[in-house]
């Protein structure tokens, strides 16, 4: 399926940030799941400049600016062509061994309850079908809430308010399959979805990794593996570990105002 | 154990001048001198800052006169056995990072590499200039008897304690010149030239020029600030904080007077979580935003390499002689301490029953923090560890209690023996290989005891190396 | 040079020349406390020095009165005061140890000395007899630095920096002190010639340490305010005039650029404050009106020191 994607990030600074850099994972993954047509990066200020390609495949952008004041726009957009593999990941630039991925971070460790509810789940001998009951768990587990949970509630956390969004429940399957010796981790990208009220496409959910198959993307928030609707922009540990925008500012006192927008349509 | 100075009830060849000059100081004199020294030690500023003690929170390691002496067939198998080493822990971090021949080969189990805190996945893939990690590594060495020294701990990120040594023997020379006149002691104060020398052989590739050097430090509430700034002073190099450098564009500045400088070489002497907020810790600011992408693109080097804290890593330590076999097909030269991993079932019990018998040391821990002394400690304390290592085995090796050599202090004007180590500083860099002949003595103060942790109470020598 | 060792250097010298200031602040006070009746103008002259301190506001938060043991308290040791004397060397020192190698083991030794020398003050309990004698401490290690410095230090920029950050700070605390006193220097005033005004002029030349300087500058004829707003405004020769100061800042930026070989003249600012100083008489200044002459002269300082900072110290 050929997707248009625009995601536009919009910064505000209410006073003069001296020194900003900002290091971008906004260029969608290489693989055989999705083919980039084209792709651009732009900033409304600063200047762009390639970095490099890291061991996770990402093709790293960063922004520099001095003495910067108001607004930013950051537009990432381009035409990609997706392929529904049910899930199974094809031609990943992945240098990782996968057994990198059964560390626990701060926001996937786990804690009495994830570790109670790992007691309650029977392990099978088949991987790939084991992995499913991993997604599935987690789904009928959370209910699908916004605005119970932030961007630093843990795995833990949210499972004991059995509440959360994608991210929480990306957060709980990583932290269940490495309970289970699974390597996982945490994807970024993008979901048409015609059926969400909320212009809101952004999306994150999880890889697992399977003897058999490889890595496997799962998503919990949906209860099913992913498909041409999906695109894939950056991998990590967990949320802090994959966003695909981070910036330094130094010395800054002041405030900033972050909201962005995606649009994607399907080209005709 | 192992007396240095008198054995079988002779006095030990490097040390017959020694010891008998020092057994016929007057005591007022070793008084006066014991004084003076720390009177210099002061007036020089050598000190190491303690932690949890802002107020005063400088202090002087103690010192202590009395000489640590090797012979230069006792170095030239040190040196030998360090330089073995050292090649091949570069060696083993270049192939774990690559294309891990080691753990294919089965000689390293992958989950010890794969999952270890310390190997940064960032690094997977990119070649660091000359496939050096770690150029400056602090080798702590036992010795057991005549003719064995072992190691201990590789110290691959950023040992310290250089600087001691390079200021114990200009303490030395300044008070008993006469000494340094009757015999042949191998000098150590070439070694910030040879630190110069071995960074800039591994500047990045982008460097056309001569290349530019800085050493990064935390800071002057960091405990080895003294040692930042002096190593700085005589390499003839900038002291940078993070906030003295910026990144534009890929490529690293410093702030000066004139303006922005390019620099190719940065001497880190800051952890790797701190090095870029972007990539670690991002609440730190004691790094330099930016300053890993412009490491990948290859217009900055960063020594030691982030990730190199891999190799001294106290389950690789376990590994070391097959680590040596499998890259060099050599037998090490300097023997491991025998160490129990307690992640192996049949190791796991034998510690579990012998804990009394046992140093129990854990993985992640340095400076003498995290480890229990087995004959030394309560029941309680016993117990207390029992439950952590079983809680997690995969925390905890076991080494035998440690019967380190001797070498007398003067203990208010009289010589006793008291236990000591060895730090010998390497260097390596692009085809060339440094050690100078010297070495930090680490002496523990109190009695019998095994600790020589400046951070807990030990004390420095100076040492000499005999030429022929 | 590494601009945060400028930087370094620089504030290493500010803070040395403030605490200088600071004990010669309270030695004034001392001696009015040792001259009876002065009961009214006691309270004054304590909270004065607080004004021109800068730290009125800090103490009155933590103290609520003014009070003479207290006040000294506050000056000297106080860790809540970030200008107390101890502060002050604390950070002289702080700054310097960030830049050991630029200056000469005899500086070093001499700043860590101080600092260990006033550290044990800290450890006994404070008694008001001791005043003098930490006075004359204070001031002599300051002078002993100040001398170390010349006799030892390379002539290089970072020498520049720390003669800098010396009269920087000194200018600007002479201005303040001449300020939170102006109006007794006002012509208007009903008390001239009076026992006070001369009291309180004579005061105000001990607080910079110019008393005897200006007898010898004066002669043995009467004190006047005229001759004063001369003598620590516009004298030449006075180590603590505002014009010396001004001297002192513009001979050592123009060496700097010309150390650092730049055509553009950063000093414009400090070489028009110079020349308008010079050609200014007494009569000028209580023209324009001499609080506002100050005003002025304090905003235009702290204009070239920030061009200094921009330049020099933000380094990109």
């Amino acid at each position: 399926m050929i997707l248009n994607i625009k995601h536009q990030t919009n910064y505000n600074f209410s006073s003069c940030v001296p020194r900003l850099v900002q290091s971008l994972r906004l260029y969608p993954s290489k693989c055989k799941n999705q083919k980039v047509i084209n792709w651009n990066i732009s900033t409304s200020i600063g200047q762009l400049t390639e970095s490099h390609q890291d061991a996770l495949g990402h093709k790293i952008y960063n922004i520099y600016n001095e003495s910067l004041v108001g607004k930013q726009t950051i537009v990432s957009e381009g035409t990609i062509d997706t392929k529904d593999f049910q899930g199974v990941m094809h031609g990943l630039e992945d240098q990782l061994n996968p057994f990198c991925f059964l560390r626990f971070t701060e926001l996937t460790r786990p804690g009495d309850k994830i570790n109670e509810l790992s007691r309650k789940i029977i392990k099978k001998n088949n991987e790939i079908k084991f992995c499913h009951d991993l997604n599935i768990i987690v789904y009928e587990t959370i209910n699908f809430k916004t605005g119970v949970t932030n961007n630093q509630t843990t795995a833990e956390e949210s499972l004991k308010l059995k509440k959360g969004v994608c991210q929480d429940y990306a957060h709980i399957l990583i932290s269940l399959s490495k309970i289970f010796s699974i390597p996982a981790r945490y994807v970024n990208g993008y979901l048409r979805d015609d059926n969400h009220i909320n212009n809101y496409s952004s999306h994150a959910w999880v890889e697992l990794f399977i003897k058999e198959l490889g890595w496997v993307a799962f998503d919990p928030s949906h209860k099913k593996c992913i498909d041409e609707n999906y695109v894939r922009i950056s991998c990590g540990y967990d949320f802090i570990d994959a966003s695909p925008i981070k910036g330094v500012k130094l010395n800054y006192p002041g405030g900033e105002h972050l909201n962005f927008k995606i649009d994607i349509n399907i080209q005709q | 154990m192992f007396n240095e100075v008198i054995n079988k009830s002779n006095i030990r060849m490097p040390y017959n001048k020694v010891f008998n000059w020092a057994e016929a100081l007057p005591k007022n004199i070793i008084l006066k001198k014991q004084i003076q020294a720390e009177n210099l030690f002061k007036k020089i500023g050598v000190t190491f800052s303690v932690y949890n003690n802002y107020d005063v929170s400088e202090r002087l390691i103690p010192f202590d006169m009395f000489p640590r002496i090797l012979s230069s067939m006792e170095w030239m198998k040190i040196e030998k056995g360090i330089k073995q080493r050292s090649i091949a822990i570069n060696a083993f971090l270049n192939d774990v990072y690559h294309r891990a021949e080691i753990i294919k080969a089965k000689v390293i189990p992958d989950k010890l590499i794969y999952n270890n805190p310390a190997y940064d996945i960032r690094m997977v893939g990119f070649n660091v200039p000359k496939n050096i990690y770690s150029p400056i590594i602090g080798t702590d060495i036992i010795r057991t008897n005549e003719i064995n020294f072992n190691v201990l701990e590789d110290n691959c990120r950023t040992p310290s304690g250089v600087s001691y040594m390079i200021e114990n023997r200009e303490i030395m020379m300044r008070m008993f010149p006469e000494l340094f006149e009757s015999l042949n002691i191998e000098a150590v104060d070439s070694y910030p030239s040879h630190l110069v020398d071995i960074l800039k052989s591994l500047a990045p590739k982008k460097c056309k020029s001569d290349p530019k050097i800085v050493i990064l430090t935390p800071g002057h509430l960091n405990s080895a600030y003294y040692e930042h700034s002096f190593l700085a002073d005589l390499m003839g190099v900038e002291l940078v904080q993070g906030s003295d450098l910026f990144v534009n564009n890929n490529i690293t500045y410093m702030k000066t007077t004139e303006g922005p400088k390019k620099i190719d070489i940065i001497y880190r002497r800051i952890d790797d979580e701190y090095l870029d907020p972007l990539y670690y810790k991002n609440d730190s600011l004691l790094g330099v935003p930016g300053v890993i992408d412009s490491y990948k693109t290859e217009n900055v080097n960063i020594c030691s390499a982030p990730g190199a804290g891999l190799a001294d890593d106290k389950a690789i330590y376990t590994f070391m002689p097959d680590i040596i076999k499998f890259y060099l097909g050599e037998e090490p030269i300097l023997k491991n301490i025998k160490t129990w991993r307690c992640y192996d079932k049949k190791e796991f019990k034998y510690v579990i029953n012998n804990l009394e018998k046992l140093v129990i040391k854990e993985v992640h821990g340095s400076g003498g923090y995290g480890m229990l002394i087995g004959s030394k400690a309560s029941k309680k304390e016993l117990n207390i560890f029992k439950n952590k290592i079983k809680k997690a085995p995969d925390n905890f090796i076991a080494q035998p209690i440690l019967e380190l050599s001797t070498v007398p202090i003067f203990d208010k004007a009289s010589l006793s023996e008291r236990h000591v180590d060895l730090r010998p500083f390497s260097l390596i860099g692009h085809k060339k290989f440094k050690l100078v002949n010297g070495a930090l003595t680490r002496v523990a103060l109190k009695k019998n005891s095994l600790i020589v942790n400046s951070s807990q109470g030990g004390g420095v020598k100076d040492t000499w190396v005999l030429a022929d | 040079m590494l601009s945060r060792t400028a930087e370094n250097l620089y504030w290493t010298a500010r803070y040395l020349e403030r605490a200088d200031s600071i004990v010669r602040l309270l030695e004034v006070a001392y001696r009015i406390s040792l001259v009876p009746n002065t009961k009214e103008g006691y309270d004054n002259e304590w909270e004065s020095i607080l004004s021109t301190s800068g730290t009125k506001n800090e103490y009155l938060s933590v103290y609520k009165e003014i009070k003479k043991e207290k006040i000294e308290l506050f000056l000297l040791f106080d860790d809540s005061n970030s200008s107390s004397v101890k502060n002050c060397i604390t950070k002289a020192r702080d700054n310097i140890k960030m830049v050991r190698t630029a200056v000469t083991l005899e500086v070093w030794n001499a700043v860590n000395s101080f600092f260990y020398n006033y550290y044990d003050l800290t450890k006994k309990k404070y008694l008001s007899k001791d005043l003098p004698e930490i006075i004359d401490l204070v001031k002599r290690n300051v002078n002993l630095i100040k001398g170390t410095i010349i006799n030892t230090q390379l002539l290089n920029d970072g020498f520049d920096f720390l003669i800098l950050g010396n009269y920087f700070e000194r200018a600007d605390f002479t201005a303040r002190i001449i300020d939170v006193k102006y109006f007794i220097l006002l012509p208007s005033t009903s008390l001239i010639g009076t026992q006070i005004d001369n009291f309180q002029w004579s005061l105000m030349l001990r607080s910079v340490s110019s008393y005897r300087a200006f007898k010898w500058a004066y002669g043995n004829s009467e004190i006047d305010y005229i001759k004063i707003i001369d003598f620590l405004i516009l004298n030449s020769k006075c180590p603590r005039s505002l014009f010396f100061s001004v001297e002192k800042i513009n001979y050592h930026l123009k060496r700097l650029k010309k150390h650092y070989k730049e055509n553009k003249n950063f000093s414009s600012k400090i070489e028009g404050l110079f020349r308008k100083l010079k050609k200014l008489s007494v009569n000028d200044i209580l023209d324009e009106g001499l609080h506002e002459f100050l005003s002025n002269f304090i905003k235009d300082i702290s204009s070239v020191y920030s061009d200094l900072e921009k330049k020099y110290f933000l380094g990109s």
